[in-house]
């Protein structure tokens, strides 16, 4: 599960779109998403021109399309949920289903940009756009100790399961908050050797 | 002067009250390689960051700890971070940054080198520790072996003079061992290296000092501290098998 | 409560960017003034920990699970605005890293759950922690205000959606708060539980661990409380007020022209309407008063079972 949905195997994939500037295509996809967003619901021009340039590059970006579908499939609930509301007291701005086409485009224009370029390239563009420094190295830090964290959340809660007989729910969410406080105390003392291990390669 | 790292008398307590080290005093001679060894818990790390002034966290003036003839202090604690590299027991703490490259370049960008200088120790840096090609590498892709290696390399980028290493070869099969063993081989710095692998210690140092519950309970020659049997087991530790055989893959593979 | 792109427009995008980027501003100066430099690398573990955290599948019923946020275990842990930074990046990293919740949303989701959540959330603990001192107040503490920044932010997050005319603000609203009143539980337990685990084998995390004197801090949060405050009067009040034409009146008194203040409001279709759904949205606003006290009430409960004892006030032990 956590490797599907991490799907940050394919930002190393390597294709056209991949090669791009990271600058080039976050400007580009900021364009796209303003434009979509901005867009009265008549201007079908602009939908179907921005529908056809992102087919294009998904197929340039040698991303998996049963991965691109499952994705976009995430935002049926909520579209369900906005189409149910508006049966009960219509919106004004235009039908379920243009938010539907709305959400879909922009989703999928930032599915490509993340899958194809590096964190730390978006990073670097968002230091560029004077995005403060203590933000830059907090994301930096969160990036590089995700997924370290994350197995070993799982690396617990598989041991704790292991030693778990009772089906009982009331024992699962007393494992599972264990598990969640130890990994925060974990983390907590990581910081503090990360900090160590910084000073003592000269940091101020 | 030859004294490379000189500890006179070195106590620490940690928060709880626990006494970590207690009236810990020796000294390693440059160009040598000293060996710590003890039980878990015996302050083995604890003292190893107290060699480039992590610890105590209030850096004091009473100069428990020497480095190359200057004592530890507040004032003179960015030359002794860059005359004392120490890599960590685990090199997930230490790899902070998402590429080897980056994270090799971290230390000669702090040291204040131009870009260039910082490109060239990043590219030494990585030839040393067997990593070439490995800059654009994302860290949390290594191997174990290949996280420890680029530990090292990010140490060895600072050009230091001694090299302290906390359970260099733990967690490392016996190939990732052995070329470790063969790299710090090769590298000519002062070692302090606290290790439980007794093998390494044999092949590596020459002298090795056994601490046990803070305090210093025995020091000398390795061969001699080994293969004393009783001494050994005395402090949780024993006598290593390569004393007793000799290796059957050699010295260097 | 990721909002996507396409169900907020331009001007709301636009209003809840610049509302963040001040909270956010705000934050990350506290933050550089306050924060020990030896706790920097925590704001960005903490992060960590929250992604990892809130992918924990606490199971319910059937197949469902609950989740935590955790904007409220965060303030209780590092302080107010070290949570917001570290709600900013988490929500940052899952935007563009997970395409989960929009880019130019971005504005609005950290309003919601990284301001409004952790400033309304922050309030209501210190607020119940000074009416109960020791572990259990904690305790409670953390779950009430857990529960209450969970409606806090979804309703903030209606108002968004009302006032861009994707979803009406009566049903918005009702579905919302309603669904989030549930949620909000969850993460009132879990926040209470982990908050727990946390203190038993590091009690010095869960102090006020950042350093500063409770009472310098309140400075701070009044900051992002009125902030909060602010962005949900040009969200909410527009919908939730009773009274729209006493309103205008009054500004029309005062020469004052609404239609600046409310932009391009989409009025509600008069013609076509279910009926009750006016109706339903004052009776969840009822429900949830209600549910407040009933919430409150539990948390108490909560608290009094899992701390057997009431423990010293840890603002006592503070070395």
């Amino acid at each position: 599960m956590i490797g599907d949905w991490i799907g940050h195997h394919h930002s190393h994939r390597d294709s056209l779109v991949a090669r791009l500037p990271a600058g080039l295509k976050l400007g580009l996809a900021l364009v796209i998403i303003v434009g979509t967003v901005l867009a009265p619901p008549q201007a079908m021009g602009w939908f179907l021109g921005v529908a056809l340039l992102l087919l294009v590059a998904v197929v340039l970006s040698r991303i998996p399309l049963l991965f691109l579908l499952k994705r976009l499939a995430w935002l049926s609930p909520l579209v369900l949920g906005v189409a149910l509301v508006n049966a009960l007291q219509p919106a004004a701005r235009g039908s379920w289903l243009t938010v539907a086409a709305r959400s879909a485009i922009c989703l999928l224009t930032i599915i490509l940009v993340s899958n194809t370029t590096p964190f730390s390239r978006i990073l670097r563009v968002l230091k560029s756009a004077r995005v403060p420094g203590l933000l830059i190295t907090t994301l930096a830090l969160m990036h590089r100790y995700l997924f370290v964290l994350v197995e070993e959340a799982e690396r617990m809660r598989r041991a704790r399961a292991s030693r778990t007989f009772t089906p009982r729910r009331g024992a699962r969410w007393q494992t599972l908050s264990t598990v969640v406080g130890q990994l925060f105390v974990r983390a907590s003392e990581r910081a503090e050797r990360i900090y160590d291990a910084m000073c003592a390669r000269g940091w101020k | 002067m030859n004294t490379a790292i000189q500890v006179a008398n070195l106590s620490y307590r940690y928060h709880d009250g626990t006494e970590a080290l207690r009236g810990v005093s020796f000294s390693v001679q440059q160009g040598e390689c000293v060996a710590v060894l003890g039980p878990n818990g015996s302050g083995k790390s604890t003292l190893l960051l107290h060699l480039n002034g992590l610890l105590p966290e209030k850096l004091g003036w009473n100069g428990a700890v020497g480095i190359l003839g200057q004592p530890v202090t507040p004032d003179n604690i960015d030359t002794v971070r860059r005359q004392v590299g120490l890599v960590f027991q685990d090199p997930d703490d230490q790899l902070f940054c998402p590429s080897v490259g980056e994270d090799v370049a971290f230390g000669p960008q702090q040291l204040g080198l131009s870009e260039a200088e910082v490109n060239a120790r990043v590219q030494k840096a990585l030839a040393q520790a067997g990593l070439t090609g490995f800059a654009r590498r994302a860290t949390h892709h290594l191997s174990h072996g290949e996280k420890r290696r680029a530990c090292l390399a990010g140490v060895l980028a600072c050009e230091p003079t001694v090299l302290v290493l906390d359970e260099p070869t733990s967690d490392l099969d016996p190939r990732g061992r052995r070329e470790f063993k063969a790299l710090l081989r090769r590298i000519p710095a002062t070692k302090v290296i606290a290790t439980h692998d007794l093998e390494l210690v044999v092949e590596l140092s020459s002298r090795a000092i056994v601490l046990d519950r803070g305090a210093v309970v025995a020091e000398g020659p390795v061969t001699e501290l080994l293969n004393n049997e009783e001494l050994m087991l005395a402090h949780g530790l024993e006598r290593p098998h390569i004393l007793r055989h000799s290796h059957p893959h050699g010295e260097d593979t | 409560m990721h909002i996507p792109d396409g169900f907020i427009d331009g001007k709301t995008a636009a209003t809840t960017a610049l509302l963040s980027a001040a909270g956010v501003g705000l934050a990350l100066r506290q933050v550089r003034r306050r924060l020990a430099p030896r706790r920097v690398p925590l704001l960005g573990l903490a992060a960590a920990f929250l992604f990892a955290a809130q992918m924990v599948n606490f199971p319910v019923a059937g197949g469902t699970s609950g989740h935590l946020l955790g904007g409220v275990l965060a303030a209780a842990l590092l302080g107010p605005s070290a949570a917001i930074v570290v709600l900013t990046t988490v929500l940052i990293v899952q935007c563009f890293l997970f395409a989960d919740g929009g880019v130019l949303a971005l504005g609005a989701n950290i309003f919601n759950m990284a301001i409004v959540g952790v400033a309304g959330g922050y309030t209501i603990y210190r607020g119940v922690c000074r009416a109960l001192p020791g572990t259990r107040g904690q305790v409670a503490a953390v779950a009430f205000a857990g529960w209450c920044s969970t409606v806090l932010a979804s309703i903030s997050c209606a108002g968004q959606l009302a006032w861009s005319g994707t979803v009406a603000w009566p049903a918005g609203f009702t579905a919302m708060a309603l669904v989030h009143m549930l949620i909000g539980i969850g993460e009132g337990l879990i926040g209470a539980l982990v908050f727990l685990a946390i203190q038993r084998t590091r009690p010095d995390l869960t102090g006020e661990s950042n350093g500063s004197a409770p009472s310098r801090r309140w400075g701070e949060w009044v900051g992002y409380g009125l902030l909060a405050v602010l962005g949900i009067a040009v969200f909410v009040a527009p919908f939730a007020c009773p009274w729209p034409d006493g309103l205008e009146s009054v500004a029309a008194k005062l020469g004052f022209d609404h239609r600046a203040v409310h932009l391009r409001v989409p009025a509600p279709a008069p013609d076509y309407q279910m009926p009750g759904v006016r109706w339903a949205a004052g009776a969840t606003a009822l429900a949830g008063a209600a549910g407040t006290v009933v919430v409150f009430g539990l948390a108490l409960l909560l608290a009094r079972w899992l701390v057997r004892e009431p423990g010293v006030d840890p603002r006592l032990t503070r070395p």
